[in-house]
C-alpha cells in the first residue's frame, strides 16, 4: 500500500496537479479571507471555510484530483501490472484513496497561515479554528472518497470528472430545492463545523459515506475481473 | 508448474475461450499461437489472475489463482500486451515501483533493481523518464517489470511485436537466457520466433486449442509432398528427359527461367523416397549442371495454417 502512496504522491508533486490544486484552492480562499475578513472586519477565520468562492472551487478541485485516479491505469492498460501484482484490491484502493487525502490535508495545513495573519492583528478563537479544519477536511474526504468511486467506474477520466462536478455541485444546491433535504448536505453539516461544534452524527455520515464509497470502489474493481 | 483445467471465459454470450486444458512444466518455454482474436490474451490474462474464468481452475505454483491470489501472484511476472508503463515515471523509478508492489524486501529491493536494469539492457537509460524512451527501451522496461522480484513464472504477451529486427533478436537472446531459470509463456504470432525459442507450442483458434507440441512434431504432421527443386543449367534441354531414367518421378515442372540461362524446377516423386542421389547422378550422365538442389522444409507457418483451416471447417 506504501509504494502506491509513495507513486500517487510522486504523481501528484511531480505534475503540476498537485501545485494546481494548491495553488488554486489557496487563490478562492485568499478571496474568501478578503470577503469575509476583511470586507466585514470581524476576525473569524472558521468562516471562510464555509463560505461560496472556497466551496465552488473545491467542486472542480475535486474531482481535478480524483479524476484520473483509476480511470487512467485503465485506459493505459497499467492496471493490468497492479492487478497481477500481489497487492490486494482494498489496498491498491486505500492507497489511492489515502494519497489523494494527503494532498487535501496538505492544502489544509496551508490556510493555517490565514490563521496566522488573523492572530497577528485580533484574537481569533483557537478550538472553533480546529473544529471548521477538522469538519472541512471531514468535508473533502466525502468528496474525494466519491471521486475515486467515479473513477473506478469509467475508463475516460472527463467522464469521471464530471460524474464528480455533478455530484458537487447536485449535493450543493440541494438544500435549496427541498428543505427536507438540508438535513443530509454535506454544505450544511460543515456549517455545523465551523460554528465550532463537532456533530457525532454528521461526523459518522461524513465517515460513512467515505467507506460506502470506497467499499463501492472495491466492489466495482473486484467484479471487473469477472465481467470484463 | 502451471496447470489450467477446463477453462472457459465468457463475455456475455461471445466464448472467448472455450473449455482450454493444458499443463505446462518447470523450466518449459511455451509458446501461444494463434491468429488474432484467438484467446491468446484472454488466457494470459487469466492466468496472471487479471481477469476470472467463467468456469475451471487455474493453478499456479500449485496455488489456486483465485483462491490464493496473493501467493500466486507473487510467483507470476507479467508483462502485457501493448507494454503498459507508468510513462511519468524514470525507468530506475518505474522498477523500484514493481519491487515495491512484488513486496520484494526493503533491504534486497535496491540491489535487485540494480540487477535487474542491468540484465536488461537499461543501465544508460534508467534516470530517463519512460515516455522518452524508444520502443524497443520501452518493451525493456516493461520486461523488467515483469522480471524484478525473480518470479518463477514469465509470462509475455506479444514481447517482440513492434521492434526491429536488431531489437527483435536481443530480446530473444534475453528470453532464451531467462528461460534457463524460468518457465516462460510467451505469445506470438511470429512463427519462426516460436519454433526458435519454444520448448512447446499451444495453437488456440477461436477460444479453443487445436494443438499442443514440440515445434518440430508440429511441422512433421504437416502433410508435404515430396518434392525437390533443383536449379540447372541445361543448354541442349535434356530435363524433360530425365522423368524417363528415374522411374520414381511423378513430374518435373518448370517454375522459373533466370537470367543467366539457369532454370529452376520443381521435380516431385512418389512414395517417401529421397531422389537427391539419383538426380545427382543422372543429371551428371546428361551434362546438366546443378546449382543449387534443396528439398523444401515443411514450416510452422505450414503447420499452423493447416491446423487453423482444418479447424475452420
Amino acid at each position: 500500500m506504501l509504494a502506491i502512496i509513495k507513486k500517487e504522491l510522486k504523481y501528484y508533486f511531480c505534475t503540476p496537479i498537485g501545485y494546481v490544486f494548491i495553488g488554486i484552492f489557496l487563490i478562492a480562499f485568499s478571496i474568501s479571507f478578503y470577503l469575509t475578513v476583511l470586507t466585514y472586519g470581524n476576525v473569524n477565520f472558521e468562516y471562510i471555510f464555509y463560505s461560496t468562492p472556497t466551496i465552488f472551487v473545491l467542486a472542480f478541485l475535486i474531482p481535478l484530483l480524483t479524476m484520473r485516479s483509476f480511470s487512467e491505469e485503465r485506459k493505459n492498460g497499467t492496471e493490468q501490472l497492479i492487478l497481477t501484482s500481489p497487492l490486494s484490491i482494498t489496498k491498491i484502493v486505500l492507497g489511492k484513496f489515502i494519497s489523494a487525502m494527503l494532498v487535501t490535508i496538505i492544502t489544509s495545513i496551508f490556510t493555517l497561515m490565514y490563521f496566522g495573519i488573523l492572530c497577528y492583528f485580533g484574537m481569533p478563537h483557537i478550538s472553533t479554528a480546529i473544529t471548521a479544519i477538522i469538519g472541512f477536511i471531514l468535508f473533502m474526504m466525502a468528496y474525494v472518497a466519491f471521486g475515486i468511486f467515479a473513477s473506478s467506474i469509467t475508463e475516460n477520466q472527463i467522464i469521471a470528472g464530471i460524474i464528480s462536478i455533478a455530484f458537487f455541485i447536485i449535493t450543493w444546491v440541494m438544500p435549496s430545492f427541498n428543505s427536507n433535504l438540508e438535513s443530509i448536505s454535506f454544505i450544511n453539516m460543515l456549517y455545523g463545523y465551523t460554528l465550532g461544534t463537532i456533530d457525532i452524527a454528521d461526523t459518522v455520515t461524513f465517515i460513512s459515506f467515505t467507506i460506502v464509497c470506497i467499499l463501492l470502489t472495491i466492489i466495482v474493481m473486484q467484479r471487473r475481473k469477472s465481467v470484463k | 508448474m502451471i496447470e489450467v483445467k477446463n477453462v472457459t471465459k465468457k463475455y456475455g454470450n461471445v466464448v472467448a475461450v472455450d473449455n482450454i486444458s493444458f499443463k505446462i512444466n518447470e523450466g518449459e518455454i511455451i509458446g501461444l499461437l494463434g491468429p488474432n482474436g484467438a484467446g491468446k490474451s484472454t488466457t494470459m490474462n487469466m492466468i496472471t489472475g487479471y481477469i476470472e474464468p467463467t468456469s475451471g481452475e487455474i493453478i499456479v505454483g500449485g496455488l489456486n489463482i483465485e483462491k490464493k491470489p496473493k501467493k500466486a501472484k507473487r510467483k507470476i511476472g507479467y508483462m502485457p500486451e501493448g507494454v503498459p508503463l507508468y510513462t511519468d515515471l524514470t525507468v530506475k523509478e518505474f522498477v523500484t515501483y514493481m519491487a515495491e508492489i512484488k513486496k520484494v524486501e526493503r533491504k534486497q529491493r535496491k540491489e535487485k533493481v540494480e540487477k535487474i536494469i542491468e540484465q536488461t539492457g537499461l543501465k544508460e537509460v534508467e534516470k530517463k523518464l519512460i515516455k522518452k524512451l524508444s520502443r524497443g527501451y520501452k518493451q525493456r522496461v516493461s520486461m523488467a517489470g515483469a522480471l524484478v522480484g525473480e518470479p518463477e513464472i514469465l509470462i509475455l504477451d506479444e514481447p517482440t511485436v513492434g521492434l526491429d529486427p536488431k531489437q527483435i533478436t536481443e530480446i530473444r537472446n534475453l528470453i532464451k537466457e531467462l528461460g534457463k531459470k524460468h518457465t516462460i509463456i510467451l505469445s506470438s504470432h511470429i512463427l519462426s520466433e516460436v519454433s526458435q525459442i519454444c520448448d512447446r507450442v499451444i495453437i488456440i483458434n477461436k477460444g479453443k486449442i487445436i494443438a499442443i507440441d514440440t515445434p518440430e512434431t508440429l511441422e512433421n504432421k504437416v502433410n508435404k509432398t515430396n518434392s525437390i527443386y533443383v536449379t540447372v543449367e541445361d543448354p541442349e534441354n535434356k530435363m524433360e528427359t530425365i522423368k524417363d531414367k528415374i522411374k520414381e518421378i511423378k513430374n518435373i515442372k518448370k517454375v522459373n527461367e533466370n537470367e543467366d540461362k539457369t532454370k529452376q524446377y520443381i521435380i516431385e516423386a512418389e512414395g517417401k523416397q529421397d531422389l537427391r542421389k539419383a538426380l545427382f547422378t543422372e543429371l551428371a550422365k546428361e551434362n546438366i549442371t546443378i546449382f543449387e538442389m534443396k528439398k523444401p522444409d515443411a514450416t510452422l507457418e505450414d503447420a499452423f495454417m493447416q491446423l487453423i483451416e482444418g479447424g475452420d471447417k
